[in-house]
């Protein structure tokens, strides 16, 4: 019997030993669980545009230039500004030189294909690409306009920077815009991206502004004023007007007095003594006499700079200052005050008024791309508005 | 003064002088053997009954012993066996013992519970004990590791042969709440405060015991052991004699896990001689060798102070990750504010609206690319001890010991960051007077932290060599280049970041690549003053302590014993400023106190006792540390134990003078004055950094930093029961402490400038000791049950659980302890064919809990381990042969974060004339 207890504890001995060692196994380390990337579903960008009929044949400008694999990459993000097929069919027409008017689609499919080449079009879809998912209600309705890289990058060959990209300008002010052209529909969501509808095409610019002031014939004053302004100043520097127009890089706006209001300042201040009729050859000899000193002239011009790209149907409905270069020498300045004026959401009028004007000045609606149009003339490094006088600061 | 000390001298002179004229002129001679084995059995005492006289079997179990006539009767004693007297009539006849083992447990004395020999189950206060036996029969690997089994006990393994154990909770790599004493010598790092545990000090041949006290032991052993401390002592040369070795042959890393399946070499050798009566010598070294456990914590962690928690994220989805283990990442930079807004503002203006919108406009945190501590730690742990010493006998009653004991290797070790202890040495060396009721001890500790270095220091710095994270052509620069360049293509985030860290660490060198290692060689070698990672901690202890006990005087004391003590030490921290504030020179810090215990049975079944300690550090006021315990009777062997005690600890060398950046813009400072002064916190005020980073500004004016004490009571009980066969012991505690120590993250405008709360990340941190003004309340309790089993198996299992209750919020308390722990051992020492068989199990289970550090915060999972072995004697050769595991299942644990992950070590050892 003592023998048999004993035995009994031993074996109970035993299972308990075999219960530790079952029981002798430890949990890992507490992990906490990171955001895990997910492909995202639906369909990407490029099949997106596909699918919507009244976009086919900017599809087919992305096939042609040759970014449907990229747009389709579903690791990549970004916004995309589409025009419908209306935009496209006036945007050929326009290129076309009135060619294709009363193209069906098909033809116009035909003419992007051979008669657009695929760099242009790789040009403008990428320049119509923006990186990130960018919906319009996350873009700010501020003045001036919101600037955004674009996919479009300027720089190649030995002097490729990654970092380079020309810009767009998508804003909510006044409206649904990318630049200054009306987003007839937002906010679609693809598998890697948003899509925005835009009722014309958005082309990119290839000029900076001073190609086209220097160019403009009605501007050849405007153009004497900045060199005068400009003088003592090295032209390779950054403190130089001229280098900050003809440059990538700075974003401008420049509101650019026709001839006429440059003759018309100079002739009032002459008394008169220099007729408004008088050649723009003395008007320029003006500029660059000892009658004016340059710094005079320098507040003058920077007095038509703003620090910013503006286009006019994002100016405010009600006149308002804005800040213009001059505020960097003298930070308390008014400014210059703006106004819009909307006709069936078409900007049909837009003023721009200095401190010492005694009336606004006109900006002359034309937004017909350079270097036909006068208002919302966009360029590498901002945009140009022509307008009827010149501001006054004071 | 001067007085005091010739009166010293004199007294010590007329003891140790008056060798004893003895007249002894008979010698018996015998043999002592264990009645199971046969074999010999050595380190027996064999006293003369009736006198004080006499001497120990040597490693045959043979002894020799002058007598002044004959007959005497012999009184043969050794723990675990049965008390026998013999009586010797004639000189020529050869004494012939055969020991039995003992069937009743808890015989064993102890000393340290009341620094006098005493039945363990009469201690008043809460101790444990572990022989040499046990030891032998214990699974661990080292003997170290067998303190794990006792109840209450948590551990904190830094790494192989770098472990930490305590009592009571606030475990951590350097615990310095707990004691731990090698022959009565402290054996903590003179810079550091905290005790070194086996890597120098005792070889495993050379253990005696090894005593646990658990709870606040101030009173008798001065400042420290807060929450305990751990006695060990070594074998005498007069009583454990012979030349004895023991090799273990292992292996790790089984499962490739953490690197290649690896040896595990352990050799250790003893020998010591009794030459004559009255000189005897020994000599021990001990030698371990293996590739470590790694630390190998890859989990993202939030380093934003010293109370950081682990986050989700790694480095492919984390662009600030901080591997917890992986080096050099805690460089950090948001890059929108030192990059990319500059980009935005000056060099490209036309992407200033991109760069607002990413990361929704969020800070853009990044950090550099680490390198895992398997990359940048000597993966060979190597520790070597060597000691010895020298013992003479000046009289019957005095014996005066001049030892030695002295480690080297390299480790790992856990403090604000993982330090990788390189070629790191340090000695202890003493010269010690015993005598029947005195004691004098003068013992030095000397520190070389040798190439120990910083891993994280080291590997920053190692970046910063390849390629500067700062300026235009910075790795930041150019990450912040590259990645905004990939969003502009269009890239998610991730990848973005992913190919940005691709292209800046295109050439980062390999830690494989002669490159990486002459870089970091020379990094790791120069001093941390002088932009490099090595630290260079000298630092020297310096004691002196004596107590005498007046017990023989008790009778003419009214029955009171009396036993007084006192001690001095002097640290002297020399780390050249790589560690503490010292650059300008080496700092001294002074402390001495004294102590006196009175004890008396005033009932039958009633003994009190009652001591006192005062303690004064140059830096602090004294301190008065009462204790007063209680031991009734209530049967015999069965005894109740109450006590009341206190504790203190004057804040440690480090919460005093360190001075150390921990990266992530936090610096541990100390809580010294100068420090105020040094860093301007009159001008530049200090705010308390959480409250800060909720919002609220809660400004924060230094004060002296106090030292922190415990008031603890303890009710206890430990008994025999079913004929000796049932040992039960258990505890309750509860205490409070006042002053209590810990850090608090503070932030400092750099400007001073009034705080704002972007100084969170922009201002300069400080962690700095602090003292709570609440009392933090602490209690808990301990079960233990051994029961020895027929056929001499036995089975013990013990439960124990310690809880910290009202830690103010923001305070970084360091507690540590899970809220239950236990163990369970199944044994048997003797078993089978001549009872050569053994084995033991050994069971333990940790709960889960919070553990905080400087060097990682988080949740601890429940940790269980199996530890086994299996053992067979030979006695012809006085020889075992054991096979045996730790982590028999390989299942990985760790127990503090960042600290090195255990794994399974399997080993198979022969011991040569082990007893």
């Amino acid at each position: 019997m003592k023998y048999s207890i004993k035995r009994i504890k031993i074996t109970l001995l035993l299972a308990f030993s075999a219960m530790m060692i079952l029981s002798s196994c430890n949990k890992s380390l507490e992990q906490f669980s990171g955001p895990a990337y997910v492909a995202p579903a639906g369909l990407a960008l490029g099949d997106a545009i596909a699918a919507i009929p009244t976009d086919s044949l900017y599809y087919k400008l992305i096939v042609r230039g040759g970014l449907l694999a990229s747009i389709n990459n579903k690791a990549t993000t970004f916004t995309m500004f589409v025009p419908d097929n209306i935009a496209m069919r006036s945007f050929i027409d326009l290129i076309s030189g009135g060619a294709t008017i009363g193209f069906t689609d098909p033809q116009y499919v035909g003419f992007i294909n051979t008669a657009i080449s695929a760099s242009s079009a790789g040009s403008i879809v990428s320049y119509n690409m923006i990186p990130q998912s960018i919906t319009m209600s996350s873009v700010p309705g501020t003045f001036p306009n919101w600037v955004y890289p674009t996919n479009l990058n300027p720089t190649s060959g030995a002097g490729f920077n990654p970092l380079v990209r020309l810009t767009t300008s998508p804003s909510t002010r006044n409206g649904n815009w990318v630049n200054n052209v009306p987003l007839s529909a937002v906010n679609m969501a693809a598998a890697n991206g948003i899509i925005h509808t835009a009722a014309a095409v958005p082309v990119p610019p290839s000029k900076v502004l001073w190609q086209r002031i220097a160019s403009d014939p009605d501007l050849t004053i405007f153009t004497a004023a900045i060199s005068r302004a400009d003088s003592g100043v090295a032209p390779v520097s950054s403190a130089s007007l001229i280098w900050a127009l003809s440059n990538f890089g700075p974003n401008l706006n420049v509101f650019a007095p026709s001839n006429l209001a440059f003759k018309q300042l100079i002739s009032a201040l002459t008394g008169g003594a220099i007729p408004v009729i008088a050649p723009d050859a003395v008007f320029i000899g003006f500029l660059g006499s000892n009658n004016v000193n340059t710094l005079t002239v320098k507040f003058i011009v920077v007095y038509h700079l703003m620090g910013a790209r503006a286009f006019t149907n994002n100016f405010p409905t009600t006149p308002t200052s804005y800040p213009t270069l001059l505020n960097g020498g003298i930070p308390a300045h008014p400014g210059v005050s703006l106004t819009v004026t909307f006709t069936g959401g078409v900007v049909t009028a837009a003023t721009v008024k200095g401190v010492g004007n005694l009336s606004a000045s006109n900006i002359a609606i034309n937004p017909f791309p350079d270097p036909f149009g006068t208002s919302d003339q966009h360029f590498i490094n901002g945009t140009l508005h022509k307008i009827n006088q010149v501001l006054l600061p004071q | 003064m001067r007085k005091v000390t010739s009166y010293l001298v004199t007294f010590l002179l007329a003891n140790v002088l008056a060798i004893s004229a003895f007249s002894q002129n008979v010698t018996i001679s015998g043999n002592v053997r264990n009645g199971s084995t046969k074999e010999g059995a050595g380190a027996v005492s064999v006293t003369i009954k009736g006198s004080e006289s006499g001497t120990f079997t040597d490693d045959k179990g043979n002894f020799k012993l002058s007598v002044k006539s004959l007959p005497v009767t012999l009184l043969i004693s050794s723990v675990g066996y049965e008390l026998q007297e013999v009586t010797v009539s004639k000189a020529s006849e050869l004494v012939q013992v055969e020991f039995k083992s003992s069937s009743s447990l808890g015989q064993e004395v102890v000393v340290s519970a009341s620094r006098v020999p005493q039945k363990i189950l009469e201690s008043p206060v809460s101790i444990e004990r572990i022989s040499a036996a046990t030891i032998r029969n214990s699974p661990a690997a080292s003997f170290y590791d067998a303190v794990l089994t006792l109840k209450g006990v948590d551990i904190t393994t830094s790494s192989l042969t770098f472990k930490t154990p305590t009592t009571r909770g606030f475990n951590s790599s350097g615990n310095t709440r707990f004691n731990q004493l090698v022959d009565g010598m402290d054996n903590q790092a003179p810079g550091l405060n905290f005790s070194v545990g086996a890597i120098i000090g005792l070889s495993e041949l050379d253990v005696d015991n090894m005593e646990l006290l658990s709870g606040a032991s101030s009173a008798l052993y001065g400042p420290g052991g807060m929450n305990g401390t751990l006695l060990m002592t070594s074998k005498n040369p007069f009583k454990y004699q012979g030349f004895s070795f023991l090799v273990k042959e292992g292996m790790m890393h089984t499962d490739g896990r953490q690197r290649p399946i690896s040896p595990y070499h352990n050799w250790n050798v003893r020998w010591a001689k009794k030459i004559g009566e009255k000189f005897a010598i020994k000599i021990n070294a001990e030698l371990i060798q293996a590739k470590d456990w790694q630390g190998a914590d890859y989990r993202d962690y939030n380093r934003a102070a010293t109370g950081g928690n682990v986050k989700a994220g790694s480095r492919a989805t984390d662009p600030n990750y901080d591997g917890i283990n992986v080096y050099g990442d805690e460089t950090t930079v948001e890059i929108r504010s030192a990059v990319l807004n500059a980009i935005g503002a000056s060099a490209a203006p036309f992407l200033k609206n991109f760069i607002d919108t990413l990361n929704h406009g969020a800070a853009i945190n990044v950090s550099r690319t680490g390198y895992t501590e398997k990359e940048v730690t000597n993966p060979n742990t190597v520790n070597f001890k060597l000691g010895g010493s020298l013992h003479y006998k000046l009289n019957t009653f005095t014996e005066a010991v001049l030892a030695a004991y002295w480690g080297t290797g390299n480790t790992v070790y856990t403090g604000s960051e993982r330090y990788s202890l390189k070629d790191f040495k340090m000695g202890q060396y003493k010269l010690e007077l015993n005598s029947r009721y005195w004691s004098l001890r003068a013992y030095t500790t000397q520190e070389n932290a040798g190439e120990s270095y910083n891993t994280t220091v080291a590997t920053r710095l190692l970046n910063e060599s390849w390629r500067a994270s700062g300026g235009a052509t910075g790795w930041f620069s150019g990450y912040s280049q590259n990645y905004l360049a990939q969003r502009l293509l269009g890239l998610t985030d991730s990848a973005a970041h992913a190919l940005a860290r691709a292209a800046m660490d295109v050439g980062r060198p390999l830690a494989t690549s002669s490159q990486f290692r002459n870089s970091f060689d020379s990094l790791r070698k120069r001093p941390i003053s002088l932009g490099g990672a090595l630290l260079l901690d000298k630092s020297d202890l310096y004691s002196l302590d004596g107590s005498y006990n007046f017990s023989h005087l008790s009778s003419k004391l009214g029955g009171v014993e009396v036993l007084v003590g006192g001690n001095y030490r002097q640290y002297v921290l020399n780390s050249e400023g790589t560690l503490f504030a010292d650059s300008a020179g080496r700092i001294n810090i002074n402390e001495y106190g004294g102590f006196v215990q009175l004890s008396r049975h005033i009932f039958e079944r009633v003994k009190l006792t009652a001591s006192g300690r005062y303690d004064k550090n140059q830096n602090f006021d004294g301190r008065f540390t009462p204790r007063v315990t209680a031991v009734i009777k209530l049967a015999e062997n069965n005894n109740v134990r109450l006590s009341y005690q206190t504790a203190y600890r004057f804040p440690s060398n480090q919460q005093q003078f360190i001075n150390l950046s921990i990266g992530s813009n936090v610096r541990l400072i100390g809580g010294n004055n100068s420090f105020r002064t040094f860093f301007n916190f009159a001008g530049k005020p200090l705010y308390d950094f959480e409250s800060l980073r909720k919002g609220v500004i809660s400004g924060y004016t230094s004060v002296d930093l106090k030292p922190e004490s415990l008031s603890s009571f303890e009710a206890g009980y430990k008994g025999l029961l079913l004929e000796g066969k049932l040992l039960i012991d258990m505890y309750g505690y509860f205490g409070q402490y006042k002053d209590f120590l810990g850090r608090r993250v503070m932030v400092q405008s750099l400007t001073g400038a009034p705080i704002v709360l972007a100084d969170t990340a922009n201002g300069y941190r400080y962690s700095l000791p602090v003292n709570s003004s609440d009392k933090v309340k602490t209690y808990g309790f301990g079960l233990s049950v051994d029961y020895r089993l027929p056929w001499n198996f036995t089975i013990g299992a013990n439960i124990a659980s310690d809880i910290l209750k009202d830690v103010p919020a923001n305070f970084v308390a360091y507690f540590n302890s899970p809220k239950y722990k236990g163990n369970v051992t199944i044994g048997n020492s003797g078993f089978g064919p001549a009872k050569r068989l053994g084995f033991n199990v050994a069971y333990r289970y940790q709960g889960a809990f919070l553990y905080q550090g400087d060097f990682a915060t988080g949740n601890l999972p429940v940790v269980q381990t199996l530890d086994a072995q299996f053992s067979v004697k030979l006695p012809s050769t006085k020889s075992v042969i054991k096979i045996g595991a730790n982590n028999l299942l390989n299942q990985y644990y760790y127990n503090a974060v960042g600290n090195s992950q255990v794994g399974g070590l399997y080993y198979l050892s022969f011991g040569y004339n082990i007893y």
